[in-house]
């Protein structure tokens, strides 16, 4: 094929055809933004975005997240007798206690904590 | 007829949003001058409850979720594949269940409302900022209310437990 030939087949070429690979980078594109907006869509509604403390601002507080939850699974088979229920009372209480600690309750959102209470009418 | 039913409805919907910022009693221009004199001070106090929230509510949902993934729905099923009446403690559960997703839901509402009041210009709009704090006040409430509900339920498994116990035990003996 000499080069006249191949000036006479682009000449020929559709704009699609001539534009192909334009048109697959763009779509590539478009395709990753679309994924990238519904996967952002889905950390902000699914609750994910409250539990990722590598966001800014959480620095401070990212190093103390507990370790201490990673406790074994109590068996789901086997025979229930004093053994088994021993395993588990133990198991249970130690983290019941853990979890019966106040948390979320105070005040430390209301008016006078946060020095925002509306001020004394003068008579 | 016809008119007066779609005259209704666009009422309802014209009045219905509003009604909950009515329910709000406005604020004083005194009121608001203090919101607007102290409310960076108080922006700089919601970021450090927002982090330390956030770090309760991670370490928090990790040991409800995990009481309920690792101990109650495994001794569940220990007791149906040992043909024991384990149904007080599958009730438990359930609600248990149902309390975790209100917590996770109301935590959600309310990191928003908190993140909300962080994000806005609470000099230019101290209104709508003490609307945020309002909105975010009773959604911690709200929360709390769910951890104790959790607790509650808590208590009330290792009772059912300690009942079957009790009754496995004498059984045995």
């Amino acid at each position: 094929m000499n080069e006249h030939q191949l000036k006479a087949e682009a000449a020929d070429m559709s704009r699609y055809e001539k534009h192909k690979f334009l048109i697959m980078v763009a779509l590539t594109i478009v395709i990753s933004l679309v994924m990238v907006g519904f996967a952002l869509h889905i950390y902000a509604t699914s609750g994910a975005e409250q539990l990722d403390l590598s966001r800014p601002g959480y620095q401070s507080v990212r190093q103390q997240v507990s370790k201490k939850d990673q406790f074994d699974r109590y068996p789901s088979a086997g025979p229930i007798d004093s053994e088994s229920l021993n395993l588990f009372r133990n198991l249970y209480n130690e983290q019941a206690k853990r979890a019966m600690v106040d948390s979320f309750g105070g005040d430390v959102l209301s008016d006078a904590a946060l020095g925002l209470e509306a001020p004394v009418a003068q008579p | 007829m016809r008119k007066f039913l779609l005259a209704s409805v666009l009422t309802a919907l014209l009045v219905l949003p509003s009604a909950s910022a009515a329910a709000e009693p406005p604020l004083s221009d005194a009121h608001l001058n203090k919101i607007r004199l102290n409310c960076v001070e108080v922006q700089s106090s919601l970021t450090q409850l927002h982090a330390s929230d956030a770090l309760l509510r991670v370490n928090r949902g990790q040991l409800f979720e995990s009481i309920s993934t690792k101990l109650m729905a495994p001794f569940n099923s220990r007791v149906a594949l040992n043909k024991l009446d384990g149904s007080g403690l599958l009730g438990t559960t359930v609600e248990y269940e149902r309390a975790l997703s209100s917590f996770r839901n109301d935590y959600k509402s309310y990191e928003e409302d908190l993140a909300a009041a962080l994000a806005i210009d609470c000099q230019a709009k101290p209104a709508e900022f003490y609307h945020l704090i309002n909105s975010a006040r009773r959604g911690r409430e709200l929360v709390h209310g769910d951890v104790l509900a959790l607790q509650k339920y808590i208590k009330q498994y290792s009772a059912q437990f300690e009942e079957l116990a009790a009754t496995v035990e004498e059984v045995d003996r």
